[in-house]
């Protein structure tokens, strides 16, 4: 079997005792909540610690709470109560559809959506065993000094394949962040930065307590979408979301949430098309834009270019469902 | 909803009480209940773990290996270089080119070169690691184009012709002169990918020696027979010194049918320490072990007449064999051994090589060697049949070879239900009103395929039987049989029931079946080329047929009858002439004992010595007791959008001679059509870097990278799931063989191979588009539209 | 599998009921539940595919629902319920569904069937604690989505779980008609 390498594994009680440990183990240490990202990636020795703190004792990162204007989602929320909570169902239909779609029934009942948000990086090249990764010679990621994905790139450019970020993002949702130091707050468009070996803005010592949804206004419209080889297990090989907000019966404003390129989702903003009219053309619009925007690399075991001309059909099907015309085109399109 | 499709005139009284009955596995109910022991169940006292270390260059030179430092850990208590076991082996013996851990060479990343045995398999692993191994770094070769032109770079420096591992070239008939005549040729080039078994049991093999030196070996195999024969051969012990015992396995379809390395080196370290020892893979390692499907790059020219007959067939095959041989030169001869039925060929011309490359080794899997050329050759006769407006189903009827005669390659088919089939899938699938007549982007594609049950040459040479089968009655009306076959899920064990509870008048649940342990039973040479039903019924059939008679014999004595007028059936021996009278199969069976003495029987099978291979160097290969067919029809929708295909529907009708236990036929064919779909649409197993072909991948050029495995776990090796698996509608058409216990063929392989080429003509019937490199992906697809409306192919 | 090695933590104690039975149990933190169930407790039913969540073979039931005992920590289960294939029912007194796959032949080589079935009854449990509960085959294939078999094509182990499930809710619907008459 895949032998994970020994550790000691934390079970604080309080969120105070579960920041001291991060502090006092940091960079030793990660915290462990679902465990069916970190588990993997430790068996595979890609992930190395002797440290875990384990998130499942800390009431304060359990439970969904609805407010006036927010939804609050503690991290340690199971991914199959996400998808199934009424109040989530019903405000957020994207997120808890993105939820829906994560890998495998028994996977949903273990991850959750801290963990999701955290998740690591993916690419071919690393997640691999140590033998594989030893025959390649290792990567920036692993113990190596060049990058396969970008050959003579300066920064390892992994992709960032959480199935709920592009959603959160789109919703505009914040995080809460706990340290020995205190709470601090991030929107999650602000959360990623452009290195695959640590693209999480969150700092070793710190734990995601929760996530903070704004209820979106009736004017917004929301949808998230997938696309694998299989219809479940996968992780995402095209993830898109698209928010269009809407005034007067035209676009009033939006963007667009591409997920599984580099180590950072692409936020592209719909300024550009406001005014525009609700239809075929407005699909197409959005199409063009992350076909000429966001380009997937080829990190993630899929034919780059292809997963390319998915993402637009995808973006187009995503905004007209939002529109009220049907996913496929009577036509083909060119 | 799915539904298992019954041909019309489906009879409808059975002969048989047994055979033919809708039952299930008897011994499934241990697995279904966790009892079940596979080899990482069994655990012995004082049992130690095996890691093998393997080497991360595709292709370099062994310098020297030191092990002190591995040795030098607590907790470790053997390590074993190849050296220590130098003997090369091999399944077929005349291509012995692999040695337990490589001494000289490696010649894949994965190939092994020194294993540890330690108290866990956490020391094992870090001993592992302190091994130093110093290479010298060869070129690796990782194409066969570049194998093929690299002759002086040996993978093998013992080989005679540079890489090419096996050539073989026939010819029948003038191929070139009906070409020219015929009014039609079609001219294909074919590529079908690697794909691999996926058996969810990983390879696991445990090992110990007794305090009489006796070293048995429990081994997930399919081939318990082979593995007795090597072991022997590389651990220079006699067979007599081994046992072998095969425990339930998880799953085989081609990938445990040879020896691997970690069933040596179990043993050996088992020897060394004197301690028990188990070997268990990871994932990885048994996609590293592979043996899978061979990439096939293929030419194909068929040249036909205006009115569909196929007048001559030109083949030519490069395969990809991957850094050994293992059943490579079998594979080389089935590329277009197998071929020559359902369909007569007027002229056939095949020439096929393999070629050994820096990659884990292929060999069998299911519908070994023959399911790469059915898919060119089915793919050929859909693009004649559209150029002479024939409809497919009335093409292949045309060319129809018919029952008990021969194909061209000269091999004897007996029964043939092939027209059967065909139609059963036709009716099935409401062919006539949708081939060609569906909306755009929805279409119905159709193919046929034949397969042998069982070859009719043991894989070394013998005049042994093939499969020998021992019964033994007792007082309680049990029936106990022993037999070398090897169950691997697919129901050997069953089958060997189903023809003793048959012939000997007990229920299912009454014979106990003991397999596939050296030390109690008598050889089968392993479940593979869908030999077992045939051959091992047989065998099984022979036995239980001398004990019948004895048990009649002596009830008849009893009531003053004649033998012949006794019957077993449900539990009792009964008056054929008047059903009132009766005996319980437990007071018959002790009658006999009291007659005859203790009631054990035996029987084996051996194959026919008339008809049993084609004149000409290579006839024997492919040649086979009797044949099966096969007809599916695939239907697809195409989403022009994306690209993507959607199998809707997959009907599939299988001639197997006899269904001795339906619902396990059926489950075979279900397997199969599953097996086929997921490697023509989402699995390739797939070795950097020669992606651009057939995956649409990047080429990966960089040097550290040629030789490694893509896709190396089940998360990357997609796998079809329950939400991609299109409904399954499985048919049986029953023409039995004379040469078959009560008339069956095989059931396990045959069924996957048209289902590829089906699911290829039903694309094009959907949109128009051809994918003849394999698999089938979503931009392939988008290609061809984008050529369509560009005007362009 | 591993004895207590390379400076590995010391083993703790967990209790958890395995089963329906209280059980105490010493296991290094680094193990899993995998390991802990076939290598500690030699409960060799829960088998393994792929030790890294891929394939869904390792799936048993923690409080109730199909989780993956190779990505579990074994510490992680203390005082918790795990249920495994050995619970599901014996060879005299076979679960339903334990009969149904047995008839239509819907293990072959049976190494996907402990997981499947803890997936499977799962559903059906689901499908008896619903409001107005409908089988569909649909539902049952989604629930059945992280497991891979190789060897049967999933048909003929939808059709046991959909046989079973509506057997299920008919015992369930005419137990609820009789006890509705009796009051
Ligand atoms: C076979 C397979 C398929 C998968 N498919 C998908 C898929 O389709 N889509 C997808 O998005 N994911 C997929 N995943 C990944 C994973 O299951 C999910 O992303 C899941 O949501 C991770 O949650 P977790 O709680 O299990 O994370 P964990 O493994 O516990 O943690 C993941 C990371 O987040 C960090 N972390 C967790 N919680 C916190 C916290 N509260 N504060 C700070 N850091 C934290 C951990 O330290 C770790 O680095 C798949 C995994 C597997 C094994
Ligand atoms: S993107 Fe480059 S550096 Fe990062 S994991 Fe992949 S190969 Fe390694
Ligand atoms: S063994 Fe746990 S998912 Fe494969
Ligand atoms: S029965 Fe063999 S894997 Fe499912």
């Amino acid at each position: 079997m895949l032998r994970l390498s020994p550790f000691t594994l934390h079970q604080p009680k309080t969120l105070d005792e579960a920041t001291q440990l991060l502090a006092q183990h940091a960079p030793d240490v990660r915290v462990i909540s679902g465990g069916t990202d970190l588990l993997p990636n430790m068996k595979l020795a890609q992930t190395k610690v002797t440290h875990l703190v384990s998130a499942k004792f800390l009431e304060e990162l359990h439970g969904i709470e609805r407010t006036e204007t927010h939804v609050r989602i503690g991290a340690a929320t199971g991914l199959k109560t996400l998808a199934e909570d009424p109040d989530v169902l019903e405000l957020l239909p994207a997120l808890a559809y993105a939820a829906s779609r994560i890998a495998s029934p028994q996977i949903r009942n273990m991850g959750t959506l801290g963990g999701n948000i955290s998740l690591d990086t993916r690419c071919r090249y690393i997640n691999q065993s140590e033998l594989w990764r030893e025959a390649l010679g290792g990567c920036l990621k692993s113990h190596g000094t060049e990058c396969h994905v970008v050959p003579g790139g300066q920064g390892c450019v992994a992709a960032l394949s959480a199935d709920t970020v592009p959603s959160l993002i789109a919703y505009g949702a914040v995080v809460e962040l706990a340290s020995d130091k205190g709470l601090r707050r991030a929107p999650v468009s602000e959360l990623f930065q452009q290195d695959g070996t640590w693209h999480v803005r969150i700092a070793r010592e710190e734990l995601l307590v929760a996530v903070e949804i704004p209820i979106p206004s009736p004017q917004t419209r929301v949808a998230y979408r997938k696309w694998a080889v299989r219809q479940s297990i996968d992780f995402p090989l095209v993830s898109v979301a698209v928010r269009l907000d809407v005034a007067d019966g035209v676009l009033a404003g939006g963007s667009v949430v591409v997920g599984a390129l580099g180590p950072r989702p692409r936020v592209l903003t719909l300024e550009r098309l406001v005014g525009s009219t609700l239809d075929e053309k407005l699909a197409q619009a959005l199409g063009q834009m992350v076909y000429d925007r966001a380009r997937p690399l080829p990190n993630i075991p899929y034919d780059a270019e292809y997963r390319r001309e998915r993402m637009v059909v995808e973006v187009r099907r995503a905004v007209r469902s939002l529109v009220g015309l049907p996913e496929r085109p009577l036509t083909p399109q060119a | 909803m799915t539904a298992a499709i019954k041909p019309e005139n489906a009879s409808q009284g059975r002969p048989y009480a047994v055979v033919g009955a809708r039952h299930g596995k008897p011994d499934s109910l241990d697995a279904l209940a966790g009892l079940a022991k596979y080899t990482d169940d069994i655990a012995l006292p004082r049992m130690l773990h095996a890691k093998i270390l393997r080497s991360p260059h595709a292709h370099a030179r062994i310098l020297s290996i030191d092990t002190s430092a591995a040795e030098a850990l607590e907790g470790v208590y053997a390590v074993v270089v190849g050296e220590e076991m130098p003997t090369r082996y091999g399944v077929i013996p005349w291509t012995p080119d692999e040695q337990a851990l490589a001494a000289d060479k490696v010649r894949y990343v994965g190939d092994a070169v020194a294993a540890v045995a330690a108290i866990s398999e956490d020391v094992a692993l870090a001993a592992c690691k302190r091994i130093v191994v110093a290479y010298e770094v060869l070129e690796p070769l990782t194409t066969p184009e570049a194998a093929l032109a690299n002759p002086q770079n040996k993978i093998h420096e013992s080989n005679k012709h540079g890489n090419i591992t096996k050539q073989v070239q026939l010819a029948f008939g003038d191929v070139d002169g009906q070409l020219a005549a015929a009014d039609l040729v079609i001219e294909g080039h074919y590529e079908f990918h690697g794909s691999t078994h996926g058996a969810l049991e990983p390879h696991c093999s445990l090992a110990h020696v007794d305090g009489r030196g006796l070293l048995t070996v429990w081994s997930a195999t399919q081939v318990p027979h082979y593995l007795h024969r090597e072991l022997a051969k590389v651990l220079e012990i006699p067979t007599h010194k081994i046992r072998v015992i095969q425990p339930a396995v998880g799953g085989g379809f081609g990938g445990k049918s040879e020896p691997f390395d970690l069933e040596f080196v179990a043993a050996k370290l088992a020897m060394k320490t004197g301690r028990p020892v188990k070997c268990l893979y990871t994932r990885e390692e048994v996609f590293l072990a592979h043996r899978g499907r061979h990439p096939f790059d293929m030419h194909y020219r068929t040249g036909f007449t205006k009115d569909g007959k196929i007048l001559a067939v030109d083949g030519k095959s490069v395969l990809d064999g991957g850094a050994y041989s293992s059943f490579g030169l079998v594979t080389t001869y089935y590329s277009g051994q197998l071929l020559g039925s359902p369909y007569v060929f007027g002229s056939y011309r095949f020439d096929s090589t393999r070629v050994y490359t820096n990659k884990p080794a292929c060999g069998p899997k299911r519908g070994h060697g023959s399911v790469q050329p059915r898919f060119a050759i089915e793919v050929q006769l859909d693009k004649a049949a559209r150029a002479l407006k024939i409809d497919p189903i009335e093409l292949r009827r045309r060319n129809f070879i018919g029952e008990n005669t021969k194909t061209i390659n000269e091999f004897h088919i007996g029964s043939n239900g092939f027209l059967e089939c065909l139609a059963l899938v036709e009716t099935a699938s409401d062919w006539k009103a949708k081939h060609a007549k569906l909306p755009r982007g929805r279409g119905l594609g159709v193919a046929g395929s034949t397969y042998i049950s069982g070859t009719n040459y043991c894989i070394y040479p013998t005049d042994l039987p093939q499969s020998g089968v021992q019964i033994c009655l007792d007082r309680s009306g049990r029936v106990r049989v022993f037999a070398g076959t090897s169950d691997i899920g697919q129901g050997s064990s069953t089958m060997l029931a189903v023809v003793a509870a048959e012939e000997l008048g007990v229920h299912l649940d009454d014979v106990r079946v003991v397999a596939a342990d050296s030390d109690l039973c008598p050889v089968d040479l392993g479940s593979y080329s869908s030999r077992v039903t045939l051959m091992a019924g047989n065998a099984c059939l022979n036995a239980a047929r001398d004990l019948a008679g004895k048990v009649r014999q002596a009830v008849a004595k009893k009531w003053g009858c004649e033998k012949r007028d006794v019957i077993l059936a449900d539990r009792r021996a009964q008056r054929l002439d008047d059903p009132g009278v009766w005996l319980d199969i437990t007071e018959a069976f002790i009658l006999a004992e009291i007659e005859f003495g203790t009631m054990g029987s035996t029987g084996s099978y051996q194959t026919p010595r008339e008809d049993v291979h084609g004149e000409y160097r290579g006839g024997t290969i492919g040649a086979s007791p009797a044949y099966s067919f096969t007809a599916h029809i695939a239907e697809v929708s195409v989403d022009e959008e994306t690209g993507e295909v959607r199998v809707e529907n997959i009907w599939c009708a299988h001639d197997c001679g006899r269904a001795l236990s339906p619902v396990l036929v059926e489950g075979q064919i279900e397997g199969s059509v599953y097996m086929g779909f997921g490697e023509t649409i989402m699995e390739h197993h797939h070795v950097m870097p020669s992606g651009l072909k057939t995956d649409g991948q990047r080429r990966d050029t960089g040097p550290g990278k040629e030789g490694l495995l893509a896709h190396s776990s089940l998360l990357d090796y997609r796998m079809p799931t329950t939400l991609d698996t299109p409904d399954l509608h499985a048919g049986i058409v029953e023409k039995p063989d004379p040469r078959g216990p009560f008339g069956a063929k095989e059931a396990g392989e045959g069924p996957l191979h048209s289902v590829v080429p089906a699911i290829c003509n039903a694309i094009f019937d959907a949109c128009g588009v051809r994918v003849d490199a394999l698999p089938v992906t979503p931009a392939k697809i988008l290609a061809g539209l984008r050529a369509q409306r560009t005007g362009g192919v | 599998m591993s004895s207590s090695d390379l400076n590995a933590p010391a083993p703790v104690l967990v209790n958890l009921q395995l089963n329906g039975e209280a059980t105490s149990v010493a296991v290094p933190p680094h193990w899993t539940l995998l390991e802990l169930l076939r290598y500690g407790l030699g409960q060799t039913g829960t088998k393994q595919g792929c030790d890294k969540g891929d394939c869904g073979t390792c799936t048993v039931r923690i409080d109730g629902e199909p989780q993956l005992a190779c990505l579990t920590l074994a510490v992680d289960v203390r005082d918790r319920s795990v249920e495994t294939i050995e619970g599901l029912g014996t060879g005299g007194e076979p679960h339903p569904l334990q009969e149904a796959f047995a008839r239509l032949g819907a293990a072959q080589c049976g190494f996907c069937t402990p997981g499947m079935l803890m997936s499977a009854t799962a559903y059906v449990d689901d499908l008896t604690l619903q409001d107005n509960p409908q089988v569909k085959r649909d539902d049952i294939a989604a629930a059945l989505a992280g497991n891979l078999c190789r060897c049967t094509g999933y048909t003929k182990i939808l059709d046991a779980v959909e046989e079973v499930a509506h057997s299920v809710l008919n015992r369930q619907r005419e137990l609820a008609e009789s006890t509705a008459e009796d009051e």
